[in-house]
């Protein structure tokens, strides 16, 4: 905090500089609630949409809600043909344990290519930047045959366990650590008689917060979103996630199928993810806070 | 030396990879005794029905295990595939029984080892049967691998304020009359437009009619791709009816065309089945915009069908007379059929119970269509549909075909490059199709 | 500016074991669930493997051919290959500069002290949140605002832009605009995090001697938050030249898979995905698929040799200062 007073002071020199500042507040204001009404806008037609009854729907675009929300939400959660609760928590299990696993042991793998010199080290860096490149679409394909094989399909573990190799979130925090983690941290740790895991766990881990906390949202909201793989995986209605359960409406048949169930449930599935985003984005700051002791 | 590591592990990884894809062999084709009954579908439908109708048959011992994949992204076809293909080794619990296939993509189960002949499990009576429904689940030797529990003859649904306005009359038999044919269909078009009326409402309403005509196979025994005429005929005359303004350039689906069943819409005529004006005109039910009792059928210029849902008995089956059983209920058994027909909306595919809706009035009126007894059109119809010419690509063929050219329609390319991305789409889908 | 010294032996204690003990779950995983199949696809590509309706034709060994019938079929004069991988780099580079800008920006206002936005919490979670949609929702939504019978085209009509209907789906530049459109706004939250994340990890001691020196905010942009932010910039260029290089969901949902208009839309992995879907022809996909593989590496390190002043592997390899 002591850091803002003093560059604030510093800019409050001029008068000019006060005014530059309000042009300036004015204009990243303005951007700001465009970009904002861009997204929301879509937000605001999926609230709207899940307001409406399927031959309201019918009728095409509209911005004015309508009063089928209840209806909706009645209908979309007690729908015999998918438990959207139980999906839910389902998708919840899946994502949490997928998110945490991809961050810690990609912050893991990136400590041990960034702060150890070891003989293939180079190497290891360059095959894990190889993998990351291969398009993920086909090798589904033959990860889909291998659970088949040894009898995984059902099983959240293929779902959850290869998380622990995310090539993409690797390398987000190899990056990181690039750019923000002092080696000193480490070794001062070594001196003080600090075990290697104990340096991880304890002091590196916290100040690579914000970045943990960054992957976490990005690893959540793609597993939570994910179709084709769970899509190919299960087939027990008690294990089915949302994704499964939303093409499942949208693949009614012709008597069952209703539009407004449908933008209902897509509301209802990204009501989970907001909450998880806003709980997370509080460590980004709190990691920032953690993170600049170093300095 | 670690090239040589390296080349000897991939050759190891691929003969995996192979044993993994081969490993066929001629299996015993069905058995009995099983505990577990597995049916592959890829929505509830089926399964409504079967609970309500049949559960209760169901032998104490015989748990029912529905294995429902959505078809998104081919997700269906594609677990189904996956279980067949496995079927050999898999254990007695995990073998599937009965799968559901629809039109469009039957006969690439039918047509294969992958299912048992039905008559071989226990279903014999097919008299009763509509002759395309067992066409249609039939190899091509002849085979019937499966049943359906619906049939789908299709009608041309025509506004009857418009046809009064167009034709002078909304009397079925007249207006089957004056479109009984396609150069009469093309002309009333031409009179309809003078009034300012569409013909039909999307390119593609007439597609199914012509490709339900078809006199040869898509692709031939040197599996080269073909026009059959009936194709080039519906080229040449949606081509026409699109620059002539006869129709509109969007798909079946989208809602500039179901836009026009409001009762503000221009069109004269749609094409459909029963399951089509009962659930998908929904535009035209609207209570406020809608024109419920402005509509009516009459079969058009040639016979045809749309959709419907077959079940076939997978080879390998643990469970054979049950799933024999299971076809006959749906089929043969007057009880459950006519409960599909009064309680589900659905046409049946058993001649004798169509029959007796169909000389009843009062049971087939349908006030959509202003009373007229849909049963009574569809039963005179249903034995002029053929299944005759049908392959396993079929359903991609008939799909790229319109949407390519829907791209000349809405004014993206030339006729001649839109015919040239869809010869290069079937190239790029189908690898043994030789495209000239 | 301080640049990590890298870890040597101390006190004759080699750490180097504990390299390898914590990149070893990362490998060990890998192997287990990637390698086979990754494995499998390379050697796919030399097989003529695919399916005829239920049956299945090969694994028989076909050499390069499937390489050769990649480039040899062709549309407008040109292999169908280079054709997709040009519509996947126009509609990736259209969504991606505006992205990287905006986010740039964005990721500068939320830390600058100076301005001291208001409402930020507000702001950071609703740029992120159309990355929450799932791209088939999103999709979905887009469908209906764009369609003949929606909302942009009755404002084209009535301000007299257009006087006869016009399907933004089947119009080249307007189809790939809408793609690229969702793309930048699904994305240019996430991107905003990444760099934000980034900024805040900057020493931020560095800014502020500066700007108590006289330094304009421009300059202590280029000079000190820029170069210090590369090596994330560096992760957020490539994740998204990859991201875009994977561009499936959106061109194939709104072109029901089909690249409309005149295969303008068809990304490479919707080939990809066209070819394993009905047929599963697992060797022409695998052939296209090397291809990817060669295409992104090599674009990557063209991203990689563009940063390289400030790149890490280069400090890597000369051990720091």
């Amino acid at each position: 905090m002591a850091n803002t007073q003093r560059i604030e002071r510093a800019d409050y020199l001029s008068k000019k500089g006060r005014v530059m500042l309000m042009i300036s507040r004015i204009f990243v204001y303005l951007i700001l609630f465009f970009l904002a009404f861009l997204c929301l806008f879509f937000f605001y037609l999926l609230i709207v949409n899940s307001t409406r009854s399927h031959a309201q729907l019918n009728e095409g675009f509209s911005l004015i809600p309508r009063g089928n929300f209840l209806k909706n939400l009645k209908s979309a959660w007690t729908d015999g043909t998918v438990n959207i609760p139980r999906g839910m928590l389902n998708s919840f299990i899946i994502a949490i344990s997928s998110s945490v696993l991809a961050t810690y042991f990609s912050a893991l793998t990136a400590f041990g290519i960034h702060c150890y010199d070891f003989r293939f080290k180079k190497a290891a860096f360059t095959f894990i930047l190889a993998i990351m490149m291969i398009p993920s679409q086909i090798s589904v394909v033959g990860f889909i045959k291998m659970c088949n094989t040894f009898g995984l399909t059902n099983n959240y573990l293929p779902l959850i366990l290869p998380s622990i190799a995310s090539p993409v979130v690797f390398f987000y925090m190899k990056q990181y650590m690039e750019s923000i983690l002092p080696l000193e941290i480490v070794e001062a740790a070594r001196v003080d008689g600090a075990s290697e895991f104990y340096t991880f766990n304890r002091i590196v881990i916290p100040i690579m917060m914000p970045a943990i906390a960054v992957q976490m949202i990005f690893s959540f909201v793609a597993s939570w979103n994910n179709f084709f793989l769970p899509g190919m995986l299960i087939d027990k209605p008690e294990r089915k996630t949302v994704p499964i359960m939303i093409a499942a409406l949208r693949s009614a048949d012709y008597k069952k199928f209703d539009m407004g169930e449908i933008y209902m449930l897509i509301l209802l599935s990204i009501i989970p993810v907001v909450i998880v985003y806003i709980f997370i984005s509080k460590f980004i700051i709190k990691g920032v806070a953690a993170g600049s002791v170093k300095g | 030396m670690k090239k040589r590591v390296i080349a000897l592990l991939l050759v190891a990884v691929m003969a995996m990879g192979m044993f993994a894809g081969c490993g066929k062999k001629e299996e015993k084709n069905f058995s009995d005794g099983g505990k577990v009954l597995n049916i592959y579908a890829w929505n509830e439908e089926f399964k409504g029905f079967f609970e309500k109708y049949y559960a209760s048959k169901i032998p104490s011992d015989v748990k029912v295990n529905w294995i429902i994949n959505v078809s998104d992204n081919g997700l269906y076809q594609q677990k189904l595939d996956d279980a067949l293909a496995a079927q050999a080794n898999a254990s007695a619990d995990d073998k599937v029984d009965i799968f559901l296939a629809e039109a469009d993509f039957i006969t690439k189960y039918a047509d294969s080892n992958a299912t048992v002949d039905v008559k071989a499990l226990g279903v014999t009576d097919f008299s009763n049967m509509y002759n395309y429904t067992v066409q249609a689940a039939s190899d091509s030797k002849g085979v019937v691998k499966g049943v359906s529990f619906q049939c789908c003859p299709s009608a041309l649904i025509y506004r009857r304020s418009i046809a009064k306005d167009v034709l002078g009359t909304d009397d079925p038999a007249k207006v089957q009359e004056a479109l009984n044919s396609w150069s009469k269909f093309e002309s009333v078009a031409a009179t309809a437009k003078e009034k300012g009326y569409y013909m039909t409402a999307s390119f593609a309403s007439t597609f199914r009619v012509f490709s339900n005509n078809c006199t040869s196979a898509w692709v031939n025994g040197n599996k080269e791709l073909v026009f059959d005429k009936a194709i080039n005929d519906w080229i040449a005359q949606t081509d026409m009816f699109v620059e002539k303004q006869y129709t509109l350039k969007d798909g079946i689906w989208d809602d500039p065309t179901t836009d026009q069943m409001y009762k503000d819409g221009k069109t004269f005529c749609f094409f459909g089945p029963a399951w089509y004006f009962n659930f998908s005109m929904t535009k035209a039910q609207d209570a406020e915009k809608g024109c419920s009792g402005d509509w009516a059928i009459c079969q058009g210029p040639q016979a045809h069908f749309w959709g419907g849902t077959w079940i076939l008995g997978a080879a390998g089956t643990d469970n054979a007379t049950l799933v024999a059983d299971i076809m006959n209920a749906f089929t043969n058994d007057k009880d459950i059929v006519s409960k599909l027909v009064e309680n589900e909306g659905q046409y049946p595919n058993n001649k004798a119970v169509a029959a007796t809706y169909a000389a009843d009035d009062t049971k087939g009126a349908v006030a959509f269509l202003g009373g007229q007894n849909a049963t009574a059109v569809f039963a005179a119809m249903t034995d002029n549909i053929k299944w005759e010419n049908h392959t396993k690509y079929d359903q991609l063929l008939n799909e790229g075909l319109q949407n390519k050219l829907q791209e000349f329609y809405k004014g993206s390319v030339s006729k001649e490059k839109a015919m040239e991305n869809f010869k290069t789409y079937i190239k790029e889908t189908y690898p043994e199709i030789v495209v000239k | 500016m301080e640049k990590p010294a890298k870890t040597k032996k101390k006190h004759g204690v080699s750490y180097a074991k504990w390299g390898y003990i914590f990149i070893l779950p990362f490998f060990i995983t890998y192997f287990i669930w990637s390698f086979v199949p990754q494995v499998l696809t390379f050697g796919y590509s030399f097989f003529k493997m695919y399916r005829s309706g239920l049956d299945q034709i090969g694994p028989e060994w076909n050499g390069i051919q499937n390489y050769v019938e990649l480039f040899t079929t062709k549309l407008d004069g040109i292999p169908t290959v280079v054709k997709y991988a040009g519509n996947t780099m126009i509609m990736w580079i259209a969504g991606a500069i505006p992205q990287f800008l905006i986010a740039l920006l964005l990721a500068v206002w939320f830390t600058s002290f100076r301005l001291n936005i208001k409402g930020q919490g507000f702001f950071k979670t609703v740029i992120y949140m159309p990355n929450l949609i799932m791209a088939s929702a999103f999709s979905m939504l887009i469908w209906t605002v764009f369609s003949v019978t929606g909302p942009v085209h009755s404002l084209f009509v009535n301000s007299n832009l257009i006087t006869e209907e016009f399907d933004f789906f089947f119009n080249k530049v307007s189809a790939r605009s809408i793609v690229a459109g969702i793309n930048f706004l699904m994305w240019f939250g996430n991107t905003t995090i990444v760099l934000m994340a980034g900024i805040m990890g900057i020493d931020q001691s560095l800014v502020e001697a500066a700007m108590i020196d006289g330094a304009s905010s421009i300059k202590v942009f280029f000079k000190i938050t820029l170069p210090l932010l590369m090596p994330i910039l560096t992760y957020a260029v490539i994740t998204s030249l990859i991201g875009g290089i994977n561009m499936y969901d959106v061109p194939f949902i709104l072109s029901k898979g089909y690249g409309t208009p005149d295969n303008t839309t068809m990304t490479l992995i919707m080939n990809v995905q066209q070819k394993l879907s009905t047929a599963k022809n697992y060797g022409s996909a695998g052939a296209l698929s090397v291809l990817i593989f060669f295409f992104s590496a090599a674009l990557s390190l063209v991203v990689f040799k563009f940063f390289v002043p400030h790149d890490s592997l280069k400090n890597m390899k000369k051990g720091g200062k």
